[in-house]
């Protein structure tokens, strides 16, 4: 029974980083004069807020840095005291209970909006959730309508990008509305830069991650990474943040060394982590000494691994595409089916596990046809249930007896090298 | 098609409307279908599906309107979680035990995350079956968003067009821009005789006789409406001692029928309600003989389709048009009837409570699901409410 | 002769089972968990230890199971009980291949092959279709669990529940009652709601003959009957089937054993 958990220099940095970009937050709440946009995951465009200086926040990290910390459900339920059902998204919830808490987290004080930028990339919630934002702060919400993946291609039309690349260019009004300067195309094209270079660093980390053993946990790990990617990216910062992190881990894969003593499993995972009980989730997997060594919720921001990178010669058709075509949100359901075979089969994993989390419906909705599609082509596949916000929805009891009897099912099946499909 | 001369009575017209939602299947598609060579079907949920584009087209958009109180899900929710609506579920239901057997196609949208992954789960379990998605704009404020709903109009007659095997023109277009514009007309008509005289329509009655567009063609639709219309108006009764309200939240999975009449039994005139919504679609007629029809179309889904909370125009505010719709119509309250898991109309409730409260507007927030079969708890809930309210 | 134990503790009653070389039951033990799970293990083991008049040093190996088989700190081994019900159920009718379980919270399929798991599904959060959904209904009705089987099969026209729901079943029942139903047509659709959801959760695994029935709900005569009508199959039910967790963690120990002395 292993529980070691990887600690390395860029969990350090990144702890140091976040620290770093939430003293900006707060500055800005307490009136530093930098301008502050909510903006969601789902592909986020940041590199537009950068060449304004406009402070990037995230309401879906700062809710789960909540729930990681064991703060979300007072604020969940002061939601629910507002009216919102217990079958609502609880980042939504965690988020608005937040608001109206006077924006006060132990990790930072998070500042009003001058602009509510919601990216729409597939998820419906957005839409809510931005609107009520809307309502409660008084201030209209930039709708940056992105159409949804439906082609048998899998690729955005001709028509789907001219029409993200002309509302582009109407947030760059808004931009320019509410700093009071024109788009300086230089300092556009910098941060596309630094997100094109920062964005090829997390690819190959993201390539290490086929070695065996693995050097890091593409899920457990990886999450470590993501708050850098978005609260980050498109920064000199975020540059050095994925350089440290590149050679560390790349060092690992040279030398041989995981996460765990023994490398025993080797699992694709689909879905966001139950944050409220991350480390007991992990606990889970690491005593069977199986490691996740691809993951689908670390391709909600974009999906760099298959080959995407920001083009600093034409920035905002990068943008465009990065929002339409490279992110996990916006792809349709079938679209993640095949991301996760090539993750079976390219990172040579045996098993794939769901995590269906009953807040996001977009992530969690027909899982059950995932599972039955992968079962009946042979891969071992595990669906539990929980949320990624809600700590009422974990059963710890249940949820390992679920984890176990799979690994206990699959021990006595031979390892495959990789499943093919 | 009804070739009575007679006057009908509203009893009549809607034993006729109930038989046909009752009934499993898709008869009076079938019919139409086979009336004329060149014709196919599709199914479509009841939320601003674009019925014009597809019945120019040759095709009949047949609403998808979930499986009612008398369907035993055995298969579908190997598929979706118990935390997801039933209509979704029901739809897929449908599918898997052949009872959509006689549409030629289905299309989707991005009416909320379920849905939208309902289409994929569709498409890989039907491959047989054509499925088309239609992405709506969710900018309502940007300029260019008439032009791409346009297009995205055009792609899916093409679609539609390779069903039938019609091609659409621009004639078609307009031909059924103005037939729907008189189904719509005259429903509106009927939502303002209940409005003024709830006591001469009852919901239980306007209801069917709206919901029954769905699987008759448009035609016959208007001829019925209108019969509805000259019974109603005719008809003769006095308003009782009830409370009037507004209802709204059941857009897209339908309360039983049953449901319905126990909301009016409980005490209730519903004076205005929200009820397949997306699909009576506009406040006023969609301009007709236009030059770009489908351009038309486009721009009064934008600016002048009626709201849900599957839209999101940030010009509006939906709690204020709540509360004046409730104003207009001179309501006593307001209930939410929300269906069970529904995400959307879950979300736009605190934002009505709000709203509401300041107003002063009462109002009671309930749950359903379609397959709903007692109904004894929740007309107790209201009764009770409309108690609290009569002897206030 | 030499011995192997299967200890399951459950949330609310331990079961112990010692089998002897040849596979072949010796002792059963049924205690209450208690509050004190890392006592109930041992108070089991004692118990069972007693029945079969066996010294705790005839015992090769033990192995732990069910929600408290970390307390089971004397074990040798803790398995899950999904793979020991698996084996469990093989090794009473080996031709086995669905196992449908029905306990007090969790209801499960497993599909089956030479004893070890394939696959396995278990209800979501939702309770319907778990022993607890029967005895609230139980409950309501004023009756006793153990009485609800039998008096279901005198069913004539079984009402329709319209929801599968534990928190509003409650009042659905109140409301058939307040019509007049009989208590047997009430329990009748009690059990055929609940059958008919559970083999809507077992089909995820492929409903495959032949079905083997375990957990406390197997000893109910009308789920038995609801369920075998639905499948339009025969279910294997053994007396011993609350003990089939048990059973398994008792084989798997007796397998341990073996492979442990031939491996020295």
């Amino acid at each position: 029974m292993t529980e070691t958990h990887y600690q390395g220099k860029l969990h350090h940095l990144q702890k140091e980083l976040m620290s770093e970009y939430y003293a900006a937050l707060t500055a800005s709440a307490n009136g530093s004069g930098v301008p502050a946009a909510y903006l969601l995951i789902g592909g986020n465009p940041v590199e537009l807020l950068r060449a304004f200086d406009i402070l990037p926040v995230f309401p879906e990290v700062n809710a789960l840095q909540l729930a990681v910390r064991k703060q979300s459900l007072p604020f969940i339920q002061s939601a629910e005291f507002m009216g919102y059902s217990s079958d609502n998204c609880a980042y939504v919830k965690a988020d608005i209970g937040m608001y109206f808490g006077g924006r006060q987290t132990p990790f930072a004080t998070i500042p009003e909006p001058s602009l509510l930028l919601c990216n729409y990339v597939g998820c419906n919630v957005y839409l809510d959730w931005f609107g009520h934002l809307a309502e409660f702060t008084g201030q209209s919400a930039f709708q940056l309508d992105i159409p949804f993946i439906r082609s048998a291609s899998g690729k955005p039309s001709k028509e789907d990008i001219e029409y993200v690349l002309r509302q582009l260019h109407h947030l760059i009004g808004r931009c320019e509305e509410i700093t009071g300067r024109k788009l300086d195309e230089e300092k556009l094209r910098e941060a596309v830069r630094l997100s094109s270079l920062t964005g090829d660093l997390w690819a190959k980390i993201k390539h290490l991650t086929k070695r065996t053993p693995a050097p890091y946990d593409a899920y457990f790990d990886s999450v470590t990474m993501m708050a850098p990617l978005y609260c980050l990216r498109g920064t000199p910062q975020g540059l050095e943040f994925f350089e440290t992190a590149y050679a560390e881990l790349l060092a690992k894969a040279e030398a041989g060394i995981g996460p765990l003593e023994k490398e025993r499993f080797r699992y694709v995972i689909e879905g966001p982590p139950p944050w409220p009980h991350l480390r007991a989730f992990r606990d889970m997997f690491s005593r069977w000494d199986a490691v996740a060594v691809a993951s689908t919720y670390s391709t909600v921001g974009g999906l760099w691994e298959f080959g995407f990178t920001h083009d600093p010669d034409h920035p905002l058709e990068s943008i465009a595409r990065h929002l339409l075509e490279w992110n996990l949100t916006n792809r349709n359901f079938l679209q993640r089916y095949e991301q996760i075979e090539r993750y079976l089969e390219e990172w040579n994993a045996n098993a794939l596990i769901i995590h269906s989390v009953k807040s996001c419906r977009l992530f969690s909705a027909g899982q059950g046809d995932m599972r039955e599609y992968f079962t009946k082509r042979g891969v071992p596949t595990l669906l539990v249930e929980s949320d990624l916000e809600d700590p009422r929805y974990f059963s710890e009891a249940q949820m390992r007896n679920r984890i176990d009897a799979f690994f206990e099912s699959i021990a006595h099946r031979p390892i495959r090298e990789g499943v093919t499909a | 098609m009804s070739t009575q001369s007679l006057p009908q009575s509203i009893e009549a017209l809607v034993e006729r409307c109930d038989r046909i939602i009752e009934e499993p299947g898709f008869a009076p598609a079938v019919a139409w279908k086979q009336a004329a060579p060149n014709r196919a079907a599709i199914g479509c949920f009841p939320v601003y599906t674009p019925t014009e584009v597809f019945y120019a087209s040759g095709v009949l958009p047949v609403g998808l309107a979930g499986g009612g109180n008398r369907m035993e899900i055995a298969h579908a929710d190997s598929r979706f979680q118990s935390f997801i609506c039933s209509i979704i579920k029901s739809t897929l239901e449908q599918g898997m035990t052949g009872l959509l057997d006689d549409l030629d196609g289905v299309v989707f949208h991005s009416i909320c995350d379920p849905a939208r992954n309902l289409a994929s789960v569709y498409t890989r379990n039907f491959p047989e079956t054509p499925v088309e998605y239609i992405h709506f704009p969710q900018n309502f404020e940007a300029e260019e968003a008439p032009r791409y709903l346009r297009d995205e109009y055009e792609r899916v007659a093409t679609f539609a067009g390779e069903l039938s095997g019609r091609p659409m023109t621009t004639e078609d277009l307009r031909a059924a821009i103005r037939i729907y514009n008189r189904v719509r007309e005259t429903i509106r008509r009927l939502y303002a005789l209940r409005r003024d005289s709830p006591h001469l329509l009852r919901t239980r009655e306007l209801y069917p006789l709206v919901r029954v567009g769905h699987l008759i063609p448009p035609e016959e639709h208007a001829e019925l409406l209108a019969d509805a219309l000259q019974a109603a108006a005719t008809r003769e009764g006095r308003e009782r001692d009830r409370i009037r309200v507004v209802l709204t939240g059941s857009f897209c999975e339908q309360p039983p029928l049953d449901l319905i009449a126990a909301i009016e039994d409980a005490g209730c005139y519903l004076v205005d309600d929200d009820f397949l919504i997306g699909r009576r679609w506009f406040n006023g007629n969609v301009p007709e003989n236009t030059s770009d029809p489908l351009l038309s179309l486009a721009e009064d889904y934008l600016n002048a389709s009626l709201p849900s909370p599957v839209k999101h125009d940030m010009r509006i505010s939906p709690s204020e048009l709540l509360v004046e719709r409730a104003r207009s119509h001179r309501a006593d309250a307001v209930i939410v009837l929300c269906a069970k898991f529904c995400e959307p109309s879950l979300f736009a409730y605190p934002i009505y409570r709000k709203a509401l409260q300041v107003a002063g507007i009462p109002h009671l927030f309930l749950e359903f699901e379609e397959k709903m079969w007692m109904f004894d708890r929740i007309k107790s809930e209201i009764e009770t409410f409309v108690e609290s309210l009569l002897f206030d | 002769m030499k011995y192997a134990a299967g200890i399951d503790v459950g949330s609310t009653q331990t079961k112990c089972i010692i089998i002897d070389e040849n596979k072949q039951i010796v002792a059963r033990a049924l205690t209450d968990t208690g509050a004190n799970i890392t006592r109930a293990g041992e108070r089991g083991y004692e118990a069972v230890l007693a029945a079969g008049g066996i010294a705790r040093e005839d015992v090769l190996c033990v192995v732990g199971t069910g929600y408290g088989r970390f307390k089971v700190s004397f074990g040798d081994l803790q398995i899950t009980e999904i793979t020991c019900h698996a084996k469990g159920a093989s090794m009473l009718f080996p031709d086995t291949s669905t196992v449908i379980d029905m306990g007090g919270q969790d209801a499960k399929g497993i599909s089956v092959q030479n004893g070890e798991v394939v696959d396995f599904v278990m209800n979501d959060k939702c309770a319907a279709g778990t022993g607890r959904f029967l005895s609230t209904a139980a409950e309501t009705l004023g009756l006793a669990l153990d009485e609800i089987g039998a008096i279901s099969l005198k069913a004539r026209n079984p009402v329709r529940l319209s929801t599968v729901c534990t928190v509003f079943v409650e009042s659905d029942i109140m409301s058939y009652v307040a019509q007049g139903k009989k208590t047997e047509d009430i329990l009748g659709g009690i059990h055929s709601a609940i059958a008919a959801r559970t083999i809507a959760l077992v089909r995820r695994v492929g409903l495959k003959p032949n079905y083997t029935f375990t957990g406390g709900v197997s000893l109910n005569v009308g789920m038995v009957k609801m369920l075998e009508e639905k499948l339009g199959a025969p279910l294997n039910v053994s007396p011993d089937s609350h003990y089939m967790g048990a059973i398994g963690a008792a084989v798997f120990a007796l397998e341990h054993a073996m492979s442990t002395a031939a491996a020295s």
